[in-house]
């Protein structure tokens, strides 16, 4: 009998698998499709990126698998948005894929609690409590169920007039999970995603390509690792264009698109779009991103970001053919689009599981999400849900406010998806403070609350400590303008100016002067716990000033809402009442917040007009 | 707002509560009211039919309080959708009250909060948010044009305009995140142009609806005409003559006007707020000093202003005319009298320089007339803003009229209330917003996204920059009442009388 069995072997799978064998004496099982690794990348071949590199290390800081990994795989370092100031910076690794898998194989099997059950799903049945999985050759008890089959419900992929099943390149299909899950609710329009055409890296020529180097000043993601941790030897990316050629061989072949032929009728995402979509959309633009991005050292492939495509295999290589480094390439996988289906996420719980069906929980990409990333967040919010619940210890919800995974859990349960979700940081309302640097500061209780007094627990308790110390130093620590400090560095300030004050000054930089001062004072302190102190600092203003006027906004957000009373009243339009049904806000912010809802709607709500 | 759950029956007198007059009305709402007063009313009440005038006694232990006409409106058909009982009793105040008390009482009612009433109908939907908000100007409105704005709002057109300007909000807010989360899809090149040019655009629309309110809307509601001059120049007269009455108290004796005097005064059927000033100068009286204070203040507020000059007086000199900050008109006084042409000469070398730094409204203001004075976008060719090229920032003429004042010619006072009528007028081309709620927003809106253009333009970091602009988008929201509904009810219903 398990605890816990996770239906999938992906990003959400294994996240799910690792955080619920945390507690211990819990039994988790982890059902995943026979030659498929486990975490394996079949797109993009990089972790983390604007947003997504706050849930890497929100999650890493609560215990979680992935900037563990992606630092073990990790060929390229870079910051995103550096210029654009702290809050919107975001780390990116380009991973090598397989060894990512393999150490992801490598951990979790390591783990006695844990074991990994390579057959098919075939079905469920049971209650709450006590569940039965049927795969090919037995059947497995389990008490909670979590589901993170990714594109794999009703797969179906797509190169040009080519079709297979599946939710994947060289998998099997779970078309069998299809059926049992009919009696759940599923969007009604199919999803869609897509993936460029895999290149053999000895085929291009480097030569004509831009090139992006690792940066060595980027901190490693897990809080455990050293900031500058590699493990492995980093590589350069590389960067070309699309041109008039490219764009006009894709509008020239409109019809054998899948997409604008209307073999797909999936919904892709517009933040994510196929070549194909650039190139009809948008016919004055004919300039597009090329990243060439290795895949891993044991493969002779290379990935081509930004032409996601599902023409035909000769259109794909005349188009491939046509970019500036790209003459020659060879195509060693052609690209696909796949549609798939996904579940209505607005019958979760915050605590991702099924309302209808107590006991199972769903995450990642069947949920409508796109990203490892997302996907691995999820997975982390079912699997210690599910373990709390077995414990009969409260929920983790993650508020918004104050983290990313806090935002898609909301975002997810009280908005039905029209497409594919993925974060932004424009989705965060407190994105001052919702940063990479402070993680610790934001996730820290969260985690130790938990109990599981690992070594990461120690480390938290000692980062937070020290923090606090520091912080309240620094606020009472005034420098003689005369101070010699100040005068190797040229800053100039009036008396009574304590070095909080100073890293607030908009002429220097914040963590390199704080940095400096520690040194200069003769203290010896973490590199980490510096750059979340010196950045919290210059921010402290303009995060109160916004969290005012949010909260003076919002102050209405918590007023509790009575769903039957709203659904009765003369003074709600019948789409409004709708959308209410359907995901039963509890309170007024929940309300606000759902797609669609008309400023009268709110409007009668706030002035308790129902 | 505590009351908004509150069903309980309310009482209120509807026709004010400080002066007695023949006839106050007291208003009842609530559900089933015709019960509650069964108990203190001469007619039988299965008797009443809705919207019947009766006539019958208010009696409570015997005791006949007063004799009334009792109207009854059944809910929904009502005013704000509830019961509601007019009482047409006898207007002395103590009466009122009286019968007040007796209701709440024995009766059940409690007395209305300020715009209970209407923030009823509000609830039961017999009027819209912006109707209340219309409502409101409309039941203040001294002159015409309050008069149309408030049936325009009724009509939802302002909405449209701060809809466009959440529409620029958006556009701009929007490039700005695409520099943080799409910078792959769009680089560099493409999001800075975004930027400026949605700033730009974002800037002209608050730019134009800001002059619509800067120029002091607000005193547009029954603006100040203000009389000023010299002390014993004729203002009083003056003052007296265009009111055709004996308001003001005249004297020969200088300084005595020491408070200022008010009165309205109908012009082209606007309604104008004309007021006599203490004399100017320099005086060690305590009284007459703050008079003098208080007289400078009335000017500098004033929509228009009149300088009165008795050209004979040696005290109207170059010190006297430095001191003076703006002047719409100078009347001459005197006109009768021998030596009239030249010393009025006098007086207007000494005023020559004037035009050229007199505006007659906020003076320091570059005015509404430039086209949008940031940006490299066109200025809206469409915008309300330049309706007229002439308008009365420019520098102007000061009209000169005489006058004699014993003997007053009814033309002299045509011209001045014809030149009036014309300033009154071009202020109103730049079609001004006048709620105070628009107003004060639209100014915070304003200086808010001041802060913001400041900010972004020597911080780096764009984060913060963002976060700014929340700023001014938490404002616009307000503006349009979507975000904060409760403030803005709490704001409007505390600003009505009660019992409308």
């Amino acid at each position: 009998m398990f605890d816990i069995v996770i239906v999938g072997g992906g990003h959400a799978g294994i996240e799910a698998a690792y955080i619920a064998s945390q507690f211990n004496g819990l039994k988790v099982g982890i059902v995943t499709l026979k030659g498929v690794p486990l975490a394996s990348a079949p797109c993009n071949p990089s972790i983390g990126g604007v947003g997504k590199g706050q849930v890497v290390r929100e999650l890493d800081i609560l215990g979680g698998l992935t900037g563990k990994l992606a630092d073990l795989a990790g060929i390229q370092f870079r910051t995103l948005n550096e210029s654009k100031g702290y809050a919107v910076q975001s780390t990116r690794v380009q991973i090598d894929k397989i060894k990512y898998a393999k150490f992801a194989e490598e951990i979790i099997n390591d783990i006695d609690n844990i074991t990994v059950i390579r057959e098919k799903a075939l079905e469920l049945a049971g209650l709450d409590g006590n569940y039965s999985i049927r795969t090919e050759s037995s059947t497995w008890n389990t008490r909670k169920v979590i589901f993170t089959v990714g594109t794999f419900l009703n797969g179906k992929m797509h190169t040009g007039s080519v079709q297979t099943e599946g939710g994947r390149e060289q998998c099997e299909s779970s078309k069998s999970l299809s059926e049992y899950f009919s009696s759940i609710d599923t969007v009604s329009a199919r999803f869609k995603t897509g993936t460029p055409a895999r290149l053999d890296k000895n085929s291009i020529n480097y030569d004509k390509l831009e090139i992006q180097p690792s940066d060595d000043s980027v901190e490693s993601f897990h809080a455990l690792h050293s900031p500058d941790f590699r493990n492995l030897n980093q590589v350069s990316c590389y960067l070309t264009y699309t041109n008039d050629n490219t764009m006009n061989i894709i509008r020239d072949n409109k019809e054998k698109s899948p997409m604008f032929n209307g073999q797909i009728k999936g919904v892709g995402a517009r933040y994510c779009p196929s070549i194909e979509d650039k190139a009809y959309r948008y016919p004055d633009k004919n300039k597009h991103h090329v990243f060439i991005e290795p895949e891993s050292e044991e493969l002779d492939t290379m990935y081509p970001s930004g032409i996601s495509t599902s023409l035909p295999l000769d259109v794909q290589l005349k188009m491939v053919h046509s970019i500036e480094g790209l003459e020659n390439a060879e195509i060693l996988v052609p690209g696909y689009a796949v549609e798939y289906d996904v579940i209505d996420t607005t019958k979760l719980s915050r605590a991702l599981e099924h309302q209808d069906f107590p006991g199972i929980y769903f995450a990642g990409q069947v949920n409508g999400t796109s990203g490892y990333e997302e996907a691995a967040g999820q997975g982390y919010i079912a699997g210690v849900n599910a373990a709390l619940k077995l414990l009969e210890r409260e929920p983790l919800v993650l508020d918004r406010s104050e983290s990313y995974i806090g935002v898609m859990i909301e975002d997810l349960v009280s908005n039905l998806r029209d497409e594919p979700y993925r974060l932004f940081t424009a989705r965060s309302e407190n994105r001052l403070y919702n940063r990479e640097d402070n993680t610790v500061i934001r996730m820290w209780s969260y985690r130790t609350k938990l109990g599981l007094n690992k070594d990461l627990d120690r480390y938290l308790e000692g980062f937070k400590l020290t923090y606090e110390v520091l912080e309240s130093k620094l606020a009472s620590t005034y420098l003689h303008p005369n101070d010699k400090f100040l005068g190797m560095h040229n800053i100039d300030v009036p008396r009574r100016t304590t070095i909080a004050d100073i890293l607030k000054m908009t002429t220097i930089d914040p963590v390199l002067t704080l940095k400096n001062y520690l040194e200069y004072a003769g203290f010896r302190i973490d590199k980490r716990i510096i750059k979340t102190l010196a950045i919290s600092i210059k921010y402290a203003g303009y995060i109160t000033k916004s969290d005012d006027q949010y909260k003076k906004l919002n102050k209405l957000d918590n007023k509790q809402i009575v769903v039957e009373k709203l659904l009765d009243s003369e003074n709600i339009s019948f789409e409004c009442k709708q959308r209410i049904e359907k995901i039963r806000p509890e309170n007024f912010g929940q309300l606000k917040r759902i797609d669609g809802i008309r400023p009268a709607t709110l409007a009668v709500v706030a002035g308790d007009n129902y | 707002m505590t009351y908004l759950a509150d069903n309980s029956p309310i009482i209120a007198c509807s026709t004010g509560l400080t002066s007695n007059t023949a006839i106050g009305v007291i208003r009842l709402s609530g559900n089933n009211v015709l019960d509650l007063v069964s108990e203190v009313i001469s007619i039988e009440i299965h008797k009443i039919k809705p919207r019947y005038a009766y006539f019958c006694k208010i009696i409570y232990k015997n005791f006949v309080y007063d004799e009334v006409i009792f109207t009854f409106f059944k809910g929904p058909n009502s005013y704000n959708g509830e019961d509601i009982i007019e009482l047409a009793v006898h207007g002395n105040q103590l009466n009122i009250s009286r019968i007040i008390s007796l209701f709440v009482d024995h009766c059940g009612f409690r007395k209305a909060l300020p715009g209970e009433f209407t923030q009823r109908a509000l609830k039961n939907k017999k009027l819209s948010m912006s109707q209340v908000e219309g409502l409101d100007l409309l039941l203040n409105a001294s002159n015409i044009f309050s008069l149309d704005q408030g049936f325009s709002l009724l009509g939802g057109d302002l909405q449209e305009d701060f809809n466009k300007l959440y529409d620029c909000f958006l556009r701009h807010k929007s490039s700005l995140e695409l520099g943080f989360d799409f910078l792959d899809d769009v680089g560099e090149e493409q999001f800075s142009a975004l930027f400026s040019s949605s700033l730009s655009e974002l800037s002209n629309c608050i730019n134009s609806l800001y002059n619509r309110v800067k120029n002091r809307g607000d005193k547009l509601i029954k603006p100040d005409i203000a009389i000023y001059g010299l002390p014993n120049a004729g203002k009083s007269s003056f003052f007296n003559a265009i009111l055709n009455s004996n308001r003001a108290i005249v004297s020969n004796i200088a300084g005595t006007t020491r408070d200022y005097l008010s009165e309205d005064i109908f012009i082209e059927n606007n309604i104008f707020s004309l007021i006599d000033t203490a004399g100017l100068r320099v005086t060690d009286d305590v009284i007459e000093h703050s008079g003098i204070e208080l007289a400078k203040k009335k000017i500098d507020l004033s929509f228009y202003s009149i300088l009165i000059v008795n050209p004979f007086d040696e005290s109207f000199d170059e010190d006297f005319v430095s001191s003076l900050s703006k002047i719409d008109l100078v009347l001459f006084t005197h006109s009768d009298i021998d030596g009239f042409n030249s010393s009025k000469q006098r007086c207007i070398g000494l005023l020559k320089d004037f035009s050229k730094i007199s505006g007659p409204i906020e003076p320091q203001n570059a005015g509404p007339i430039e086209p949008q004075s940031t940006g490299p976008i066109e200025p809206q060719s469409t915008g309300p803003i330049e309706p007229q090229s002439a308008g009365p920032i420019e520098p102007h003429n000061v009209v000169i009229i005489d006058i004699d004042l014993t003997r007053v010619n009814e033309s002299s006072i045509e011209d001045v209330k014809k030149s009036i009528n014309s300033k009154y007028l071009k202020l109103l081309s730049f079609n001004p917003i006048l709620i105070d709620r628009h107003r004060d927003t639209l100014i915070r809106i304003y200086s808010n996204f001041n802060d913001y253009k400041r900010l972004a333009s020597t911080q780096s970091d764009m984060a913060i920059i963002s976060s700014e602009l929340n700023i001014v988008g938490h404002c616009i929201s307000e503006l349009i009442g979507i975000i904060s509904p409760d403030d803005v009810l709490q704001n409007i219903f505390s600003n009505f009388c009660i019992g409308k």
